[in-house]
C-alpha cells in the first residue's frame, strides 16, 4: 500500500509493472481504516477481529465490492 | 503445555515483542525474549512460529528473525512515522499510519510517491484527523490476496 502524489501517478506506477489499478484510498479514508484496524494491537489480549468485524470495518469506512472480500 | 497456557505464553510474547520495537525500534531476538520473560530460547522460538503461523509476527523467510509485527517494522522502510517525540518505520502506507492511531492521535507520515518520481510526501495527523491531506493512497493487491505475498502487499 503506498502513497502517490496522484491517480495519474498511480497509473504510471502500474503501467511499469504492468499490473492492474487496485484500490484507491482518499488519505482520510487511509487514517480512518489504519486507526481503526488496528486500534487494539497493543491490547495483552488482542486476538484479531473476526471475520465480521472486519466487514463492519471496512463498509464504515465505504470500502465495499469484490476488492474488499475476504 | 495446556492450550490456554500456550495461548497465554504467546500473548506475553507477542506484546514483549511489542514493547521491544516501541521502545528502540530493534525486534528482539528468540534468546533476548527468552530472557525477557525467563523461559528457554525453545520455547520462546516455537512461540514466534505459532505468532507467525497466526499471522501475528511475520519472520524472515527461513530464519526467526521478526520482519514485521504490524503495523511495525522491524527494518528500515520508505515509511517513517514521528510521534510523541519518536520514530518507527511502517510496513507501508496503511501501516504508518496505524502506528500514529495505535498510539495516539497526532503524528506524520515521512515518506514520497510510489512511483519512484522523487517526490517527497508528509501525512501530517493532529486532533485524529488528517491536516491539510494530500495524495491517494492506492492499495494493489486485492484483501484476498494481502498474505499471499505480505512483503510485497
Amino acid at each position: 500500500m503506498l502513497l502517490f502524489r496522484s491517480e495519474e501517478h498511480v497509473a504510471q506506477w502500474c503501467a511499469e509493472r504492468t499490473l492492474p489499478r487496485g484500490a484507491l484510498l482518499t488519505v482520510a479514508q487511509g487514517w480512518r481504516l489504519a486507526r481503526d484496524w488496528y486500534a487494539d494491537r497493543l491490547d495483552p489480549n488482542y486476538r484479531g477481529k473476526t471475520p465480521t468485524e472486519m466487514k463492519a470495518t471496512l463498509t464504515r469506512i465505504g470500502l465495499t465490492g469484490p476488492y474488499w472480500q475476504a | 503445555m495446556a492450550d490456554g497456557a500456550q495461548e497465554a505464553l504467546d500473548d506475553r510474547v507477542r506484546l514483549r515483542v511489542f514493547e521491544r520495537l516501541l521502545d528502540d525500534g530493534r525486534a528482539p531476538s528468540v534468546i533476548e525474549i527468552a530472557a525477557d520473560l525467563r523461559i528457554t530460547p525453545q520455547v520462546a522460538a516455537d512461540s514466534y512460529r505459532r505468532l507467525a503461523e497466526r499471522r501475528r509476527l511475520v519472520l524472515r523467510p527461513g530464519t526467526m528473525d521478526i520482519l514485521m509485527a504490524h503495523p511495525l517494522s522491524a527494518v528500515p522502510t520508505p515509511f517513517t512515522v514521528e510521534t510523541h517525540g519518536r520514530s518507527y518505520f511502517g510496513n507501508c502506507i496503511w501501516d504508518a499510519l496505524a502506528i500514529i492511531g495505535m498510539l495516539g492521535d497526532t503524528g506524520r507520515v515521512i515518506t514520497s510517491c510510489g512511483d519512484g518520481c522523487g517526490e517527497a510526501m508528509t501525512v501530517t495527523i493532529a486532533g485524529g484527523e488528517p491536516v491539510d491531506p494530500q495524495g491517494i493512497i492506492h492499495f494493489q493487491v486485492p484483501r484476498a490476496h494481502w498474505w499471499d505475498d505480505i512483503v510485497f502487499t
